[in-house]
């Protein structure tokens, strides 16, 4: 448990520093957003319409580009292989990735939203539920990403690997996300449906994810 | 070390030896006479499947009592629907077995059944957009039936590019492995698209538990269509596993020269 | 060796547990069904009506059709989407698929005004899972064996 916690402290502090993944992602994010605001022009109600879709677009692509960082520089540097003999099981290590990974990324691109949200002019009441999406949905992008991420981790160029085969996993939390986000808005019964099969997506990447990374790490490791 | 051109007898008696389990057929020099007369056999089967299909399909069967002529799509659609969600089924199996129990053909068959299932699930969205355009009215609709097939073409794409990432085989298989065998969970909720959510296509009209719902007189080419279709697929199937065994073999054969670096050679 | 073993368990109950939890979540939404469109029973259920467009699903009445300036104009057509429990009249300007007529499934797509009135930007038709010659349509018919399309459900 304290290694678990150990690995988990390290990784988001490695994801804060300079070149890690979460700046990046964050300031990915914002550009993706500003560029999309200066796409759509002066209609403000336009931009107010499509607002939530657009941040659960960016978010997904800023998350994407974060995503090689979570192995495979632990694979380079040999830690990866200590991780895995000083480490029992290898889905724990799968497991404290993918949550630091959250904990650094996901909740920095959720601290995030609401700033850019103002910037795309969102209406208040729909700023609640794409929190409370957002929220359900990204530590499912977490677990997904990062068994992307072991999948390829002894590769030396993934990152457009990694958004090939990300991208079609990824389209449920689009699509459920950005509709729970969109009824909520608008005050309609599907909100919850939505939500719920947002949290499903999230809690059947939580059951898949681990055992599936740890198994791509072994078959990665030299 | 031996020379591998000498070795095709040897192979062939380690091969008697080894023929009563599964793994004689690893060896190529076992593989390659039975592809051989597989594909034959199912290359033929295809054309005459295929024939007689498109005669009744196209020329010898009746008009829907809705749709018209425009019902005779479904003879090249439905087959090709089928035939996307039955090879990715048969690559996550193949790749399950391969995982499992080590068996190099498996993999192969994964692998060469990606791009195959591919082709599948492009013709079935294509043909099924001809045909959403007169009967729906427009060509593409994201409804759940779909979108979820649309996300299984880009999944065979992510398999597929994998495959052609990882260099050394044995790890590009197990790796490729897990990622179809994840990505399985998309094929029970295409099937089951139409029944969860109210979309614009279609419930299912053959497989269902009440029975079909098409006519007999329809029912019989689609079924012969589906043949051919399943056919093709054997052929195709055989003939780039042929393929692709050659190909490691040549590029082994010319690692073992130092001729050249294999990753050259190897697609 | 022992904490391994244990530290095994963890995962498979933790994936378990989770997978589990995602089917009763799946399952729990379905049956609040989560919809490509609403019927219009479902509509009128609704406590509030819904200010963003929407597409609402079911048969076109009998009788309903009506092109004030002709048929092939392609100008203003009127028609009712029923699906046997509630109505709703809809109004459209455009070009209709081949398959609409009236006893078809549609799928439209358009903003409501007041409760039961919807201006549609976009007229799908449904078609439903049966397939079968005209004759044999006709004798089913005949015969009183016909049951009425549900391309609304």
């Amino acid at each position: 448990m304290t290694q678990f916690l150990a690995l988990i402290r390290r990784d988001v502090a490695l994801a804060f520093r300079a070149d890690g993944g979460a700046l990046q992602a964050a300031s990915f994010f914002a550009l993706i957003i500003i560029l999309f605001a200066l796409a759509i022009g002066p209609d403000l109600k336009l931009m107010s319409a499509i607002a939530a879709p657009v941040l659960w677009t960016g978010g997904l692509l800023a998350t994407q580009i974060s995503l090689e960082q979570i192995y495979r520089p632990d694979k380079e540097d040999g830690s990866l292989d200590m991780l895995v003999e000083t480490n029992g099981a290898l889905a724990g290590v799968a497991v404290a990735k993918a949550l630091a990974h959250w904990l650094s990324t996901g909740l920095l691109l959720i601290a995030a939203t609401p700033l850019l949200a103002f910037l795309l002019n969102i209406e208040l009441t729909a700023l609640g539920p794409l929190m409370l999406a957002l929220l359900v949905g990204t530590p499912g992008l977490s677990l997904i990403g990062s068994f992307a991420s072991a999948l390829t981790a002894s590769l030396p160029r993934a990152g457009l690997l990694i958004a090939i085969i990300v991208s079609p996993l990824y389209a449920p939390f689009l699509i459920f996300g950005a509709g729970a986000a969109a009824a909520g808005a608008a005050g309609d019964a599907q909100f919850l449906p939505n939500l719920m099969l947002l949290g499903a997506a999230s809690l059947f990447a939580a059951a898949v994810s681990p055992l599936a990374s740890a198994a791509a790490l072994r078959f990665n490791l030299d | 070390m031996p020379a591998p051109q000498l070795s095709a007898s040897t192979l062939t008696d380690m091969a008697n030896t080894l023929s009563k389990s599964i793994y004689a057929y690893a060896n190529p020099a076992v593989f390659e006479p039975v592809a051989e007369r597989i594909f034959r056999l199912a290359f033929i089967a295809a054309l005459v499947f295929a024939g007689f299909g498109l005669y009744f399909g196209l020329l010898n069967s009746p008009a829907d009592y809705q749709q018209g002529d425009t019902v005779r799509i479904m003879y090249v659609h439905v087959p090709a629907a089928w035939m996307a969600l039955f090879c990715y089924s048969a690559m996550a199996a193949s790749s399950a077995a391969g995982f499992i129990w080590k068996h190099p053909l498996a993999d192969v068959a994964a692998k060469e059944t990606a791009p195959i299932g591919a082709a599948f699930t492009f013709l079935a969205l294509f043909t099924g957009s001809i045909w959403g355009k007169p009967m729906w009215g427009a060509w593409w609709a994201w409804d759940a039936r779909l979108t979820s097939v649309l996300i299984l073409f880009f999944l065979y794409l992510g398999y597929m590019a994998l495959w052609r990432a990882v260099a050394d085989k044995t790890r590009a298989a197990r790796l490729a492995a897990i990622l179809a065998i994840v990505g399985f969970v998309n094929v029970p909720i295409i099937k089951f698209s139409v029944d969860w959510w109210n979309s614009l296509h279609q419930p299912a009209s053959v497989l269902r538990a009440d029975g079909p719902t098409i006519h007999p007189a329809m029912l019989t080419p689609l079924f012969l269509m589906i043949g051919a279709y399943m056919c093709a697929y054997i052929a195709m199937l055989m003939a780039s596993m042929r393929n692709e065994l050659a190909a490691r073999r040549i590029a082994r054969l010319e690692a073992e020269d130092h001729a050249k670096p294999a990753n050259l050679v190897e697609t | 060796m022992k904490q391994k073993k244990r530290e095994r368990l963890y995962m498979f109950g933790g994936a378990f547990i989770a997978a589990a939890g995602a089917v009763a979540l799946t399952l729990t939404a379905l049956s609040q069904s989560i919809t490509y469109f609403y019927t219009p029973s479902e509509l009128a259920d609704l406590e509030e009506a819904p200010t963003r467009p929407i597409r609402l699903g079911g048969l076109v009445l009998d009788g309903s059709v009506k092109h004030p300036t002709g048929p092939t104009s392609g100008e203003q057509i009127t028609f009712v989407v029923t699906d046997g429990g509630a109505e709703v009249r809809v109004s459209y300007k455009g070009l209709l698929p081949d398959l609409f007529r009236e006893g078809q499934g549609v799928v439209v797509q358009g903003k409501l005004i007041g409760a039961n009135d919807l201006v549609a930007d976009n007229v799908l038709a449904k078609h439903d899972e049966n397939y079968m010659p005209k004759e044999v349509a006709d004798a089913l018919k005949e015969q009183g064996r016909w049951k009425d399309g549900d391309a609304g459900s």
